[in-house]
């Protein structure tokens, strides 16, 4: 491997690394353990979300009803516990069935009715915020019950929080998904090409269920995640969630236009989106400004990642794309 | 140069010494080519004859090397666009029409050179659709300015093009192959309309490969080979098996287009029995031996595509069987691939290889069966597999890391063809095998071809370059319009007799 492209590879983990170190010489307090771990609580939803919403990108789509997903997740998996008094264990399941199967609605839209997922996904955002605005009357509903289900997001093991541990295992489980299975295979040649893909074996429609199927898995999975974390079942509580699961997939490499995509970008992505919200906070920004930062940082990302045309002066190695043309 | 005032030359368009070569190879050698005002001129020649390159050298689409064209009494610049081409009032028709969908008739016809209304720049829509439907009353095509283009037939979008190309004033309109489309009735019309734009003093240029046509409607026949000027026929010299002649001419002598063919005997791997898909084929019956290499030949719309994709399960039929092994078969894809059929699709960027990613995934798409257990898959095995085909085909350059799409051409198509190779398979359909694709790769390819039917595999060939499908098959069946019209099994068989049979000129037969 040469250097450049080992340094074209990791790129994108030399950005995260110089951000943070930028920080960390301004903000002292930034290299501290508890405004890391900090840091890494912020990003976790988003970041568990991006693990299964990836794949809608790859094989060419969109899923804008992640935040929605996750909203009535915690809707729901409150309303089981706390209102229908049924135990933890068996409400985490049916909750986790109900958003995948919502995932599963929105696929086929996708596959057998030809509608591109935008709309489908669009649809799905704003019929799933009515709904749960629907079950949870609009109140902001606080979760103290059972603690068990607390300790899911707000808990720590060895000084870690239980979040943290959630998004690795399961960035670790989608990369494989990606990386090695027939599955993961399959999504990124129907990405890559439909037609070819199609006419080598593979089935488009089938495999662009499972990609919204699986976007919905880890919404629901980040919902209940999002309930424990902050103590509450909320419609409005995920909202616009979905523009940051973008923002983080574009930023860790993952092609809008289908075919590629990388499960590490898309953590290393959130995590950079942190690092950002972060230092905006320890410089007290007001936070108006912050949503304008993000949009330049998802131009900024846009423009590096799909094929966009860097002006000489900021063609420094660390930025430059990995050339498989030799 | 030419200063001369040609506005009273019998003369419209006079190219002289035109040569074109693309990556140094030569496409086009001094060729003269000339139309009179009002004529209707065949341009005729087979694949790779140069045709098409002339008519962009023409239009200015791709620039010329050397040689010069006049055209209505100017020099013709070396490389312009479609749109200026059109402003000197030359059009052209292609295969895969331009119009926009979305967009009515009036806004395709007017695109770009609408009218506007004063003042503010907006477009006057009452005067366009006027504009519109007074063109088309003036030559009584059944049309309407105000349908949207996506409502229309084929043939009907064909005229929406000719009276773009008249709304720009165009002396000259060059159709390529505008009939492949068309039904036969659609076909009559368009003669109609041809003859009619001659009687109002437009030249026509008319590229097809049905001689029949040719001999109907041509006043002239300018006939190429080989990017070389044969001879232009005059309205009493033309006949369609002179013309064919023409076409082929020394290549009769040559050994690689006349063979002998031998029929395979032992058990069919493949029987197709009446197969239909009405409005694409009829009645399609054959067997594929074991080891047999099959050719289907045929113009462009006679449905060969069509049949092979109905047997490797990408289209449904409406009637007919299918055996594998003397077993009944239900065409599937995923099904065939299982079963030890392989395809390699007519339009390789399209449909064969995927682009952005690399060789050893496009390698490793159609084996995902054998490179994985329980849905896990090797990245070991699929690596062996990658370099399997490189070896089997010489794919350069040996980088399984490569992105497809930064291939030449000839290794695209053997990547494509490399993913089958490394299955364990029964047959392989082939669609325009060497499309595209330089000399030294064809000849390689066709070696493999040969190499996997004396391995026993059986492939199924489709083509439309006849030295091609001569040299490389065992056994011809030439469809026309949806049928097989003719079977070259045994004997001699000649490029000539295979596109008499494509064309439609029989004469009975001498086989």
């Amino acid at each position: 491997m040469t250097t450049k492209v080992f340094l074209a590879r990791f790129r994108l983990l030399f950005i995260v690394l110089a951000v943070g170190a930028v920080l960390a010489l301004i903000y002292p307090r930034f290299l501290t353990v508890s405004n890391l771990t900090n840091v890494l609580w912020s990003v976790c939803v988003i970041a568990i979300m991006c693990t299964g919403a990836i794949y809608t990108p790859i094989t060419g789509g969109i899923d804008l009803s992640v935040g929605s997903v996750a909203a009535i997740a915690s809707i729901v998996v409150n309303h089981l516990m706390n209102v229908m008094g049924v135990p933890m264990v068996p409400s985490l399941l049916i909750t986790l069935v109900i958003g995948t199967a919502i995932g599963l609605l929105n696929g086929v839209v996708v596959a057998k009715f030809r509608v591109h997922g935008f709309i489908v996904t669009m649809a799905a955002k704003t019929y799933l915020f009515g709904l749960a605005m629907l079950i949870s009357n609009g109140a902001m509903i606080g979760i103290y019950e059972p603690k068990a289900f607390l300790f899911i997001g707000t808990g720590r093991w060895l000084g870690i929080p239980v979040p943290v541990y959630i998004m690795l295992v399961i960035t670790v489980l989608s990369h494989l998904l990606l990386k090695n299975t027939v599955f993961g295979r399959q999504v990124i040649a129907v990405g890559a090409n439909d037609v070819t893909a199609k006419l080598s074996g593979v089935d488009p429609d089938r495999t662009r269920m499972a990609a919204y199927t699986i976007s919905a898995f880890t919404a629901t999975l980040a919902g209940i995640v999002l309930a424990s974390l902050t103590q509450q079942a909320y419609a409005v509580a995920a909202q616009g969630y979905e523009l940051n699961v973008i923002t983080a997939l574009v930023v860790g490499g993952t092609s809008l236009l289908g075919g590629s995509g990388s499960v590490f970008g898309a953590l290393l992505g959130a995590i950079l989106v942190g690092f950002i919200d972060n230092g905006l906070n320890l410089m007290n920004v007001p936070s108006a400004y912050h949503p304008i930062v993000t949009g330049l940082v998802i131009l900024g990302a846009l423009i590096l990642n799909t094929g966009g045309q860097m002006p000489k002066w900021l063609r420094l190695p660390v930025l430059r794309r990995a050339r498989t043309q030799s | 140069m030419a200063t001369t005032n040609t506005q009273a030359s019998p003369i419209l368009l006079e190219c002289h010494n035109v040569t074109k070569s693309y990556s140094g190879v030569v496409v086009l050698k001094d060729v003269d080519f000339s139309l009179k005002r009002a004529e209707i001129h065949a341009l005729v020649g087979e694949n790779g004859a140069g045709k098409s390159t002339l008519i962009k050298v023409i239009t200015g689409v791709t620039p010329r090397d050397s040689g010069t064209i006049v055209f209505d009494g100017h020099d013709l610049p070396i490389e312009h666009t479609k749109s200026a081409a059109l402003d000197l009032g030359i059009g052209v028709i292609y295969q895969e029409l331009s119009l926009i969908n979305g967009l009515t008739v009036a806004q395709n016809i007017f695109l770009t050179r609408e009218p506007l209304l004063p003042g503010l720049g907006l477009i006057n829509y009452k005067k366009m659709n006027a504009d519109a439907q007074a063109l088309i009353d003036k030559y009584h095509f059944p049309l309407k300015a105000t349908s949207p283009i996506e409502t229309l037939s084929i043939a009907q979008r064909q005229l929406v093009e000719i009276l773009k190309a008249l709304s720009g004033n165009a002396k000259l309109i060059i159709m390529d192959e505008p009939t492949s489309t068309l039904t036969s009735s659609e076909t009559t019309l368009l003669f109609d309309i041809i003859r009619q734009l001659k009687a109002s003093g437009v030249t026509v240029v008319y590229i097809s490969h049905r001689m029949e046509e040719v001999y109907a409607l041509s006043d002239r026949v300018t006939v190429l080979r080989d990017g070389k000027l044969v001879t232009v026929l005059e309205k009493e010299q033309i006949s369609p098996a002179e013309i064919i002649r023409l076409m082929i001419g020394r290549k009769l002598t040559a050994d690689e287009t006349k063979r002998v063919m031998v029929r395979k005997g032992g058990e069919p791997v493949l029987e197709v029995k009446d197969l239909t898909s009405v409005g694409r084929f009829y009645g399609i019956s054959f067997a594929l031996a074991k080891g047999e290499i099959l050719g289907l030949a045929g113009l462009v719309g006679s449905g060969r595509t069509e049949v092979v994709r109905a047997i490797f399960g990408i289209d449904p039929y409406d009637k007919g069987d299918v055996y594998l092994n003397g077993k009944p078969y239900q065409p599937s894809v995923s099904r065939g691939i299982a079963s030890g059929f392989g395809m390699v699709p007519e339009d390789r960027r399209q449909q064969g290889i995927l682009a952005t990613i690399p060789m050893t995934r496009n390698i490793g798409i159609t084996n995902l069966d054998t490179i994985s257990k329980f849905s896990w898959v090797s990245e070991r095995k699929e690596m062996a597999l990658c370099h399997l085909g490189i070896d089997l085909l010489k794919i350069k350059p040996k980088n399984p890391d490569i992105n497809v799409g930064n291939l030449s051409g000839g290794n695209q198509q053997k990547v494509v063809v490399g993913k089958w190779l490394v299955r364990n398979l029964k047959v392989l359909i082939i669609d325009e095998p060497t499309a595209g694709i330089d000399i030294g790769a064809k000849d390689e390819l066709y070696e493999t071809i040969q190499r996997l039917a004396r391995e026993g595999i059986s492939v199924i060939c489709v083509s439309s370059d006849l030295p091609e499908l001569v040299r490389l098959t065992d056994r011809i069946i030439v469809l026309r319009e949806g049928r097989m019209v003719k079977e070259f099994a045994e004997g001699h068989v000649t490029e000539v007799d295979v596109l008499k049979a494509s064309s439609g000129i029989l004469e009975g037969g001498n086989q």
